[in-house]
């Protein structure tokens, strides 16, 4: 991370798979954030534009579906918003691995749980969902 | 298994109920995720039909879902709630629209027509599952 967020109280965790987002905005609800959900960066925009709460980090997948991918996202969010933070990540383990970073900064001095569950939760769900939506033969 | 239910490891017998929530309209989804946290339940949300039916495939505790009708993709809210229905006939389903008539949004336990008031739809979900249930399984410290 590149600067400590001790003060942050409001996150956004932008991911296109539904089960991700759940589950790292799940994970940093424990930590103390208050956690806004978005499933592509047209809805990371909506909600900077809301100002309902100040954001101060990003936590987006860099395949986020919408009108700008990740990059283009934290252009626009920097040329906009220069001090909040945009962490991309790449897969569910430095989702997690971020999201575990981020709550050691966050709200509360302790985690709720360790990252490691939360990327083991995350790949129990999703294989769920998988077998559960191949039709049967 | 939710977040709740990794925090608190094996042994957790009581648990703060589920919602789904499937909203496409972001702000909506936001707004009333915000509305039912702080009525105390806990909240899964997505943001269309596919997404809604991911999360009822995914084997996590859900008591009731909520869905707005018109969305996005293959799956509107009244084939999610057959799905539903399908899975878990007595999970709740509650239907919201501003274009259907109530007696359209069949399988649905209730219908809540578009606009409408957070509190009206808080007042709906307790009378199908009941006032939160305190959460004993956070480890957490604040």
């Amino acid at each position: 991370m590149s600067r400590p967020i001790a003060d942050a109280h409001c996150l956004i965790v932008a991911d296109g798979d539904v089960l991700i987002r759940n589950a790292l905005a799940e994970y940093l609800r424990h930590c103390g954030y208050k956690v806004i959900e978005a499933a592509s960066s047209d809805e990371v925009m909506t909600a900077l534009d809301l100002g309902s709460a100040k954001v101060d980090a990003i936590l987006a997948d860099a395949s986020l579906p919408g009108r700008f991918n990740a990059f283009e996202l934290r252009l626009q969010v920097k040329k906009r918003l220069p001090t909040v933070e945009i962490v991309l990540t790449g897969n569910v383990d430095s989702a997690a691995k971020a999201a575990g970073e981020l709550c050691d900064e966050g709200p509360h001095l302790k985690r709720p749980y360790e990252a490691e569950k939360v990327v083991a939760h995350i790949k129990r769900l999703l294989a769920a969902s998988r077998r559960q939506d191949r039709p049967e033969n | 298994m939710n977040g709740s239910e990794i925090a608190a490891g094996q042994g957790s017998t009581v648990r703060t109920q589920t919602i789904l929530l499937v909203e496409d309209e972001f702000v909506i989804r936001l707004m009333l995720g915000d509305a039912l946290r702080d009525a105390g339940y806990h909240v899964l949300e997505a943001g269309d039909g596919a997404e809604g039916l991911a999360v009822l495939l995914s084997g996590q505790p859900i008591d009731l879902m909520v869905t707005d009708v018109r969305m996005p993709g293959d799956i509107d809210g009244i084939e999610l709630s057959r799905r539903s229905k399908a899975s878990d006939a007595s999970r709740p389903v509650i239907v919201c629209s501003g274009h259907l008539l109530p007696e359209e949004a069949d399988p649905a336990d209730a219908f809540v027509s578009k606009p409408y008031l957070a509190q009206q739809l808080i007042d709906i979900i307790e009378r199908l599952i009941g006032k939160p249930c305190p959460d004993q399984s956070q480890t957490r410290t604040a």
